[in-house]
């Protein structure tokens, strides 16, 4: 039988605010070409400088991905020609990258996989191309903005390792706050590699496939690369080393036509950027800003503070929420309960209203405040969520809500017991079938006394206290 | 240097050479020369990649503030609208 070897090259958009190596902003969606200048369009005589910020986060990545960082790494020259970059070259690093030897590890199902990095190096990405007619039209506004590129060791299996892989380093990138992690708009883009090989002969000969946009996509090439490698190798002929595309909508990959000769980028020490060396300062920030990553936290939120798996996974898919609940949690109120409220209806609203965790004057404080109104039976279950609606409808604290709806409820057991006798005294009929063993209508008996509060009794109170007065 | 050599570099490098012959000879002293210095031993020595790099030159992530667009786009030997135009190269 056959054993397959995947391989990943991840690239993704750091989201610095100017390009890696001019001052050109690095935003997108502005009109063709308002983001050039000298530097990246490479004019003679220019010099580039690298972005600061480009360079923590490339160090940030590395460190989070348990690589050897470079305490003096180069950046190289990687010569192609192609319209899409207009030097003839794209400033890499090839020699001594920010970081190499790292690892990785990803959850797929339910166990930890460990895959080696083989190094993470910054580079700048290229224009794009618009080809009509007998014309090519160039837009630059993307060339030269900063791109991480992640290389991993053939250590993935299945499609389904793969796809797990992505997804978690798709978190964790937006964890570190790096890259938005977007793949259908390419901030994050990837593209496989994959052999296969009889078992204990090592690596085969593989193909790169490209095109991925989605993690989802990711899964299914490799899927079918692996079993159409396995089609070829069956039939005694020989896969060809080549680049296929995914085509998402036949679910098939296709092989790429390209030139015969192999690449030879004659990579060699870029002479306009002199070498950059971390300091002190430099790697405590570095250090500093590496966050306790995703599936770190997941384990803590089941292992530590016992929330159920879909909440531990639903916060950890967003790093804003796992911040919102654990400085509510750090507040004092209970983790469980507070993981529910996120998962079920803050979530819930936020989607229905649609409106970002960000803009939903949420706070830690806010949501507290909150679950306690509930917990201490100020506030009905079911009123809360009204109130949360107003609380990102209206940017007011819930106890200020409540108060202006008259949402209180009624905590004075003589009121209380006033009610529920009026309501025994008034439906004899109830009281007897309830006696007589048909205990379900007592939740008629509950109605009615929430219709004498004006909806302001605790149900459960109020249920509790029939039972006693009935003697059940 | 051989003249095969000589044409796949030329290639690589897209340079188009009139008289490869000719130039193969002269490429071959060239190289007779880095022959001699590569026999230099220089186990355990930093290669010099940058003679004069002194200390890091970072940039701060500030956009800059000036708007070089239009006349870039201006030198360009054609343009369309705020595109530079090319013949297809696809």
């Amino acid at each position: 039988m056959y054993q397959s070897f995947i391989g990943l090259e991840i690239h993704i958009h750091l989201l610095t605010r100017t390009k890696a190596f001019c001052g050109c902003t690095a935003e997108f969606g502005a009109p063709p070409n308002t983001h050039v200048c000298p530097v990246c369009l490479g004019y003679p005589g220019v010099l580039p400088a690298v972005n600061e910020e480009a360079m923590k986060m490339s160090y940030m990545v590395a460190k989070a991905l348990n690589c050897e960082l470079s305490p003096k790494c180069y950046f190289d020259r990687k010569n192609y020609f192609y319209p899409d970059m207009t030097k003839n070259y794209q400033i890499s690093q090839f020699h001594d990258p920010v970081g190499r030897n790292g690892y990785f590890d990803v959850e797929v199902d339910g166990e930890i996989k460990r895959v080696r990095i083989h190094d993470v190096h910054l580079e700048e990405d290229a224009g794009k191309m618009i080809h009509s007619g007998r014309t090519s039209l160039l837009d630059y506004n993307r060339a030269g903005t900063s791109l991480l590129e992640i290389v991993t060791e053939p250590d993935l299996v299945t499609g389904k390792d793969a796809e797990a892989f992505i997804r978690e380093f798709r978190r964790m990138v937006r964890h570190l706050g790096v890259c938005d992690g977007n793949m259908e708009e390419g901030s994050l883009r990837c593209d496989a590699n994959v052999s296969i090989n009889l078992k204990g002969q090592g690596l085969g000969t593989k193909t790169e496939v490209k095109n991925l946009n989605s993690a989802r996509f990711v899964r299914k090439a490799l899927e079918y690369e692996i079993k159409r490698q396995g089609r070829v190798l069956g039939k005694g002929e020989k896969v060809i080393q080549e680049t296929r595309l995914w085509d998402s909508d036949n679910n098939v990959t296709a092989s790429m036509r390209t030139k015969e000769k192999a690449h030879d980028y004659r990579y060699f020490p870029e002479p306009d950027m002199p070498p950059f060396c971390p300091d002190d300062a430099f790697m405590s920030e570095v250090v500093s800003r590496v966050v306790e990553l995703p599936l770190v936290k997941k384990q803590r939120y089941l292992n530590g503070l016992q929330l159920s798996v879909d909440a531990a996974e639903f916060l950890v898919e967003d790093r804003l929420f796992c911040d919102l609940f654990e400085e509510t949690c750090a507040l004092g109120g209970d983790a469980k309960q507070i993981s529910n409220w996120l998962c079920g209806d803050v979530q819930g609203q936020l989607k229905r209203a649609e409106v970002a965790l960000t803009d939903s004057h949420i706070t830690a404080a806010r949501l507290n405040e909150l679950v306690k109104l509930v917990d201490s039976g100020v506030l009905q279950r079911g009123k809360a969520k009204e109130v949360l609606e107003l609380v990102i409808a209206e940017d007011k604290d819930p106890s200020a809500v409540v108060r202006e709806k008259g949402f209180e409820q009624v905590q004075d057991d003589s009121q209380l017991d006033g009610w529920v006798s009026e309501a025994i005294d008034k439906n004899p009929q109830a009281v007897e079938q309830i006696l007589a063993g048909n205990t379900k209508t007592i939740s008629f008996l509950v109605g009615q006394v929430m219709r004498f509060s004006k909806g302001k009794a605790d149900p459960k109170k109020v249920t509790d206290k029939l039972s006693q007065a009935l003697g059940l | 240097m051989n003249v095969n050599e000589l044409k796949t570099t030329a290639q690589l490098a897209m340079l188009d050479i009139p008289d490869p012959e000719k130039l193969a000879q002269a490429f071959s002293e060239m190289l007779d020369n880095f022959s001699k210095m590569m026999a230099v031993d220089v186990e355990g020595l930093e290669p010099t990649t940058h003679a004069l790099a002194q200390g890091n030159r970072l940039r701060e992530d500030v956009p800059r503030g000036t708007d070089e667009s239009e006349a870039v786009l201006d030198r360009a030997p054609e343009r369309e609208d705020r595109f530079f135009k090319i013949p297809n190269v696809l």
